[in-house]
Order: C-alpha cells, then sequence, then structure tokens
C-alpha cells in the first residue's frame, strides 16, 4: 500500500508531502488499518478550511480524499504525522 | 501579462451561499457553528452598508479610548483540543511561560493599534474578548484564526520556532478576525489574497506601532525571528522585496510576486493566497515609505478606510480593492501627496486603477 500525504497552506503557504510504501514493512497491517479509518473519514472536495489552516491530501493506491485543519479526525492527524516525520 | 487574464483567479470555488445554509444546518456543531456565523455576517454587513449609506457612519463614542481589550490564554498541553485550560486573563501577572506572556502582549498591542489609531474597539468594533490557545498539538509548525480565536503551535524547531515570536504574527491572526467581521473577503484566489494581504499590513503595522518605528526604519517583514537557526531566510514574506524573504533546501525559495507581471496561478494554498498577497503588499510598502512617517497614520488609514467601509465586496479583486483605496484617499487627504503616492504604487505593481 502507498499512502501520500500532501500539505498545502498554513501561515507559511509552504507546501510539504511525503509517503509510505507499506510493503515489506513489520507495522504494515498498522499502516493499513490506520489509513483506510482515515481516508473514510475524508472528502471528496477539498474543504474550505480557515485562515491560515493547513489543508491536506491523502492519497491510499491511488485514491484521493481532502481534509483541512482544524477539522481532522484522530486517525487522519495521525496518519498525516507518522507520514510527514517517517515517510521519504 | 495578459492585460485582463491576470485579474480572475483560475479556480473560483468561492462558498456559494446554499452550501454554507447546508452546513450551518449540520449536526456537528463546530461545522455548522462557523457556517451559521459567516451567514449571519453577511446578512450583518448587506444591512450594515445600506444604514451606513443612508445614514452615515456612526459617531465615535468619546468614552471609546478608555476602553480596555479583554484577553484569555489557554494553554493546550500539546493537544488538539480547544480552547485547553485558562492560563491567562485579563489583568493578571505574567506567569513562568513565555509563550503565553508573548501571546498576552501580542493580543495588547493589537487591541492598542486598532483602537489608538483608528478607534476601533477589539476585532468586531465592539469590545469582543480576545482569546488565544498557545501549545497547540506537537511540533505543530502553524498558527491559524479559526473564526473565534487565535491558534499557534511551537513550532518543530527545526524549520519553525515558536509562532508567538513575531508580534506581526499575533497581529496578522487577529486582523484575519477583523476582516471576517467587516469586508469578510473570501478565502480563496484574489479576495483570498487580500484577505491574506490585509493581515500582513496590519501585522506589520502593529509591529511598528509597538516599536515606534517610522516607515523607513521598519523592516517589512513578516516572520522575522520565526525561521529556526539552520533555515537559510530572515522571514516568511517581504513587503518591501517580496520573494527574498528565504532561499533554503528544505523550505525552497519564498515564492511571491511582487508585481501582476509575476502573479502566480495556481489551486493550491486556496489559490495562492499566501503567494499572491506579495502584490498587495508590496503596493502598500511603497504607498507607506513614498508618505513616510509613521505608516499606520496616512497608508494604513486608507486600507482600514477600505477594510470597513462597507464598499469593499466580499469577492473584491486586486483591482476592485485598488479602486476602492484611491477613492479612500481622496475622501480623507483630498487631493494630495497620499493620492499620488497610492495611485503610483498600484500603477508600479500593475493593478489597474479605474
Amino acid at each position: 500500500m502507498r499512502i501520500q500525504v500532501r500539505r498545502t497552506g498554513g501561515f507559511a503557504g509552504i507546501e510539504r508531502r511525503a509517503q509510505v510504501d507499506t510493503s515489506g514493512r513489520p507495522d504494515a497491517h498498522e499502516w493499513h488499518a490506520l489509513a483506510e479509518r482515515a481516508v473514510s473519514a475524508g472528502r471528496g472536495a477539498r474543504p474550505t478550511g480557515v485562515p491560515d489552516g493547513f489543508s491536506y491530501e491523502l492519497t491510499v493506491d491511488g485514491k484521493t480524499v481532502y481534509c483541512a485543519d482544524p477539522r481532522l479526525t484522530e486517525e487522519q492527524r495521525k496518519l498525516i504525522s507518522r507520514v510527514l516525520k517517517e515517510g521519504a | 501579462m495578459t492585460t485582463n487574464g491576470g485579474f480572475e483567479p483560475v479556480f473560483c470555488t468561492i462558498i456559494p451561499p446554499h452550501v454554507l445554509d447546508k452546513v450551518a444546518q449540520a449536526d456537528d456543531p463546530v461545522l455548522a457553528g462557523p457556517a451559521r456565523r459567516t451567514l449571519e455576517h453577511d446578512a450583518y454587513q448587506r444591512t450594515h452598508r445600506r444604514l451606513t449609506t443612508v445614514l452615515g457612519a456612526p459617531a465615535v463614542a468619546a468614552s471609546l479610548a478608555d476602553e480596555k481589550p479583554l484577553r484569555s490564554i489557554y494553554d493546550a498541553e500539546h493537544r488538539q483540543s480547544l480552547p485547553g485550560t485558562l492560563v491567562r486573563s485579563e489583568g493578571s501577572d505574567p506567569g513562568q511561560d513565555a509563550t503565553v506572556n508573548r501571546a498576552y502582549a501580542g493580543l495588547g498591542a493589537t487591541f492598542d493599534l486598532f483602537l489608538k489609531v483608528y478607534g476601533r474597539n477589539s476585532i468586531n468594533g465592539e469590545g469582543l474578548p480576545l482569546d488565544a490557545t498557545v501549545h497547540f498539538d506537537e511540533d505543530y509548525g502553524n498558527a491559524f484564526w479559526n473564526g473565534e480565536q487565535m491558534v499557534f503551535g511551537d513550532g518543530d524547531g527545526e524549520i519553525f520556532l515558536d509562532f508567538t515570536l513575531p508580534i506581526d504574527v499575533i497581529g496578522h491572526e487577529l486582523t484575519h478576525g477583523v476582516t471576517q467581521y467587516t469586508a469578510n473577503l473570501t478565502y480563496f484566489g484574489q479576495p483570498g489574497a487580500l484577505n491574506e494581504s490585509m493581515s500582513d499590513v496590519f501585522g506589520s503595522l502593529i509591529k511598528q506601532y509597538s516599536l515606534g518605528q517610522s516607515a523607513d526604519q521598519a523592516d517589512w517583514l513578516i516572520g522575522a525571528g520565526l525561521l529556526a537557526p539552520r533555515v537559510t531566510g530572515v522571514a516568511l514574506r517581504s513587503m518591501k522585496a517580496p520573494g527574498t524573504a528565504y532561499d533554503d533546501d528544505v523550505l525552497g525559495k519564498d515564492p511571491q510576486p511582487a508585481t501582476m507581471d509575476d502573479y502566480v496561478r495556481t489551486g493550491r494554498d486556496n489559490g495562492g493566497v499566501h503567494i499572491n498577497s506579495g502584490i498587495p503588499n508590496h503596493a502598500f510598502y511603497l504607498a507607506a515609505t513614498t508618505l513616510g512617517g509613521s505608516a499606520w497614520e496616512k497608508a494604513g488609514q486608507i486600507w482600514y478606510d477600505v477594510l470597513t467601509g462597507g464598499e469593499l465586496y466580499a469577492q473584491a479583486s486586486f483591482a476592485d480593492f485598488a479602486r476602492l483605496t484611491v477613492a479612500a484617499a481622496r475622501d480623507r487627504f483630498n487631493d494630495g501627496e497620499e493620492l499620488q503616492a497610492v495611485l503610483k504604487a498600484w500603477e508600479q505593481v500593475g493593478v489597474p486603477t479605474r
């Protein structure tokens, strides 16, 4: 499973992106569960968000959903921070 | 550049009122609340504009100078729930946490500029309490206005430091509140870039006012002191020289244009709201430095008059805004150097005023 995160907006307006390929990872099962829950709570269109809030695109195996601060689910926030931290 | 094409956002996905209506009826109060307030503000603004036209602007109350801010600072303790724990309220002494104290002082400085210079009692003009949450989330490299309060992260320490460090960042977030209660500029494309520019303009003025700096003494930077030492850059944005604030291996290069020739068409960042704001930012800088002295007195007054005057509509383009600044300069200062400085500033950044 390929999990991609793109973060845009924010006070700085600087884009960040990262991805994790879970194949062969010992914790792949955990990633899959987290990614599925995060994506199921996402939206099909980009939400407006709030001034200076981050806006996110989550792409899991080619399917993209959107979410924005400060309205993230716990799973979305966890997935986003893990991918941006551990991903390439 | 194409003469007309540059002035319209490419992806014009402004939220239509029917969508807001629907969101306002949502079961989730966190979703429904802001949408309902937006609708209420829209209705209020329309009525207010009509009344102002008919009756004229209300006289500033004589007792206004005695008004005081009503500040509350909350600590999210690195979690994401808002507002968090109340850690400092109005009138209480500074505590041990420098972040809390900076937020408190920054809210006070912002309140002071709007009250003492422009006669505005807090961000809604009616003494709205000012709430801010600090230490939001872990390693959170951002600050935002959620429609009701300011939220500040501590930064990750690698790229960004604590977002309460620059006073102009605090002023920037609060000015989003002022804009929400006045022109309510749509946060997308050109009106979104104007919304961002208002926050940078008044954020910078709050810094200049609190330091007692004249236009030629000011650094005209947004977010100076926010970048971690390893980042190659001086700030996040430069109103004096948009596009030159940073150039770094990790962050990339400051993407801001200074003129319409370099206007960036993009769907990201809400249609480039933090990118194309460089153009109106630079126009303000040019007008303010041409006039000299305290930037908040003349250029700032003209910009404030437009933001709060009731004629600036939510979907305004750069050209709409520029035309209104010309009219405001004439209304307030007649056909003097102020008018010429404003006309020349917009001409230099390539935004038409007629």
